[in-house]
């Protein structure tokens, strides 16, 4: 007798071939067979002209402290996502000592956008400090899989302390770090991330920006013993330094034997050839029997923003930044008072920046704490300043303080958002799709629905992939660029992850404000659409009737 | 296509330490290398510090 029988579907199997109809019969969580008529079994799940595909594999996330009060990484798993490699960019929630989460916390607050009140409810640090404690506590309550990565600013941290951020590590300090990354890979790490781009809450370089090319060849000497990943988030926005990075990147792996990706990569149609010039190197760092995956998102680019808390768009404002820093409200609202023209000249001055793209103007007012404001949403600043008088920036404040900080706005469609040219680019036979940042950046956009967007948009509108195609680039070929064994395709022994969706209606709903995270405040999300079910490793665990199943909890560790 | 040439920076080094190795008896050589990376002097211009041993510091002029 079965466990499972996902009957009389289109088996879209993830290796690229061409659907298949026929049944899927699942048993003690494997797949026990694929195609023709399955026996009996103890349920059985009608897929009459859905597809059958393995669960969706999503390499760039950083559901770290998400994981930590929410085994379901909601809203993920109803996308059809079944696997997630958290700690990426450098940032793991161990091997850390206890003195150092508070530092720790901070930096992972600023660069991955998670409110402050969320993080420290929902990371407890239960494991202690080493980074295999964390993942056995972790594999006792997750309904998805997860393979890690263990941060290389996390590493120094541990190893150096606080002068991680301060000079290069000496010979002994590297070779501690060494052993300390073994111990993190035997114990589960699927890999090491790095970055050579992000800052601390104060604007120190993090630290893995201080290490040197001697410690990331120690440490990816180390990746080549257990023949792990390296992962890097490289300077996207220029491309001679991307095409170094590569240059780089193709040097470790050739040197060491391993696997390397960078995220992420977009398109911008400000830089025509900029995407094509990097694939060029990438092609070559193939040529050359490297490999190198960059990582490429399904969605445009759009931000939103308050001005009552920190956030990507205010990042590149210094004054604006040190406002929305000040944690009393009251002082947040006199300090805006105080500074009013210094903050409104830094707003204006978007639009003479290089990317004048971004200039405030473009701005669209998303939501109003406030009725009589309801006619000015889904207006743009530049209009509303047309009616009301004065400048781009006034108008945006006079809004503000109008609704006590509580306005969001919106700037849509920022870049990556040239559909023809991003489908070609997915399609890319070297392109991992990918850089979702699953789980970060909370309050600037949702961070779900990239792979129903895959199909909607790129499948169905543009028609770059074909189904089978779009199903392979998100199940095999993540599960073979990242070495997770027996997932990534249905197949008789494999691990039965399968998601069941409906190929002409699979999409991203629209992104909605939630307020399920601890602690006040808003995250953006996306809910599916088209998914009619998800199974992880054989147990169902999310349905479009039910919604998600309150024990399932089927989860593992990918890598053990 | 390959990446334009470049170094990292070693322990102790500034721009114009490394103007006097890769662009010997060039004048103007630490102003020059400055020129072809502006990714630094964008960063110095805002007051957050020199170069990081991870930085990339390239050694020819960029591509045209």
């Amino acid at each position: 007798m079965l466990d499972l029988v996902i009957r009389n579907g289109l088996i879209v199997d993830g290796s690229g071939l061409p659907g298949r109809h026929g049944d899927v019969s699942i048993r003690g969580g494997k797949v026990v067979a694929v195609g023709g008529r399955a026996g009996d079994a103890h349920r059985v799940l009608d897929a009459t002209g859905k597809v059958v595909a393995p669960g969706f594999i999503d390499p760039h996330t950083h559901y770290d402290a998400q994981l930590c009060f929410d085994p379901y990484a909601f809203p993920a798993i109803e996308h059809g996502v079944t696997t997630v490699v958290p700690g990426n960019c450098s940032l793991s929630l161990a091997p850390l000592r206890i003195d150092q989460r508070d530092a720790f916390s901070k930096m992972f607050r600023l660069i991955e956008e998670m409110p402050e009140a969320a993080f420290d409810a929902g990371v407890d640090w239960r494991w202690g400090e080493g980074f295999g404690g964390m993942l056995d506590t972790l594999a006792q309550d997750i309904a998805l899989n997860v393979a890690p990565l263990v941060g290389h600013s996390v590493l120094r941290m541990f190893v150096m302390g606080a002068d991680a951020q301060a000079r290069a590590a000496t010979a002994d300090e590297l070779a501690a770090m060494c052993d300390a990354l073994r111990e993190c890979l035997d114990a589960g790490a699927v890999g090491l991330s790095t970055s050579f781009v992000d800052i601390d809450e104060t604007y120190r370089p993090v630290p893995s920006r201080w290490a040197g090319p001697e410690e990331l060849d120690a440490l990816s000497a180390v990746l080549g013993e257990r023949d792990a990943i390296l992962q890097i988030v490289h300077e996207f926005y220029d491309t001679e330094l991307t095409i170094a990075r590569i240059q780089q990147l193709s040097e470790l792996s050739l040197r060491h034997g391993i696997t390397t990706t960078l995220s992420p990569l977009f398109h911008s149609d400000a830089n025509q050839r900029g995407v094509s010039r990097v694939m060029e190197a990438v092609e070559v760092a193939r040529d050359r029997g490297a490999a190198v995956w960059p990582q490429v998102q399904t969605r445009p680019i759009d931000i939103s923003f308050t001005l009552d808390q920190r956030s990507l768009m205010l990042l590149t404002m210094p004054a604006w930044w040190q406002v929305a820093s000040i944690r009393d409200h009251a002082d947040k609202i006199a300090a805006i008072a105080d500074r009013r023209q210094a903050l409104v000249d830094e707003m204006n001055s978007l639009a003479k920046r290089p990317n004048g793209g971004l200039g405030a103007g473009g701005f669209v007012v998303r939501d109003v704490v406030h009725d009589r404001n309801d006619d000015l949403i889904g207006r743009s600043i530049d209009d509303i300043a047309r009616e009301r008088g004065g400048s781009h920036g006034d108008t945006i404040v006079d809004l503000a303080l109008d609704e006590d900080l509580g306005t969001w706005f919106i700037r849509a469609n920022i870049g990556h958002d040239n559909s023809p040219v991003v489908g070609d680019l997915l399609a890319h036979p070297y392109v991992h799709v990918g850089a979702s940042d699953g789980g970060a950046h909370v309050g600037s956009f949702s961070t779900f629905g990239d792979t129903g967007y895959l199909f909607s948009e790129f499948v169905r509108s543009t028609k770059s992939l074909s189904l089978e195609a779009a199903v392979k680039k998100i199940t095999l070929d993540p599960a073979q660029i990242w070495k997770l064994p027996g997932r990534g395709l249905l197949a008789a022994g494999n691990a039965a992850d399968v998601v069941v969706f409906d190929a002409d209606t699979i999409g991203r709903g629209p992104e909605i404000a939630s307020d399920d995270f601890p602690g006040e405040g808003v995250r953006w999300i996306r809910r599916q659409e088209g998914v009619d079910t998800v199974v992880v490793n054989g147990e169902i665990t999310w349905t479009a009737d039910d919604g998600y199943v309150p024990d399932a909890r089927a989860g593992q560790i990918a890598t053990r | 296509m390959g990446a334009r040439q470049f170094v990292f920076p070693q322990a102790g080094d500034d721009l114009a330490s490394i103007a006097d190795r890769v662009l010997p008896d060039t004048e103007g050589a630490s102003q020059q290398l400055l020129s072809w990376n502006l990714h630094l002097a964008a960063r110095a211009g805002q007051g957050r510090g020199g170069l990081l041993p991870s930085d990339i510091v390239f050694t020819e002029p960029p591509q045209a």
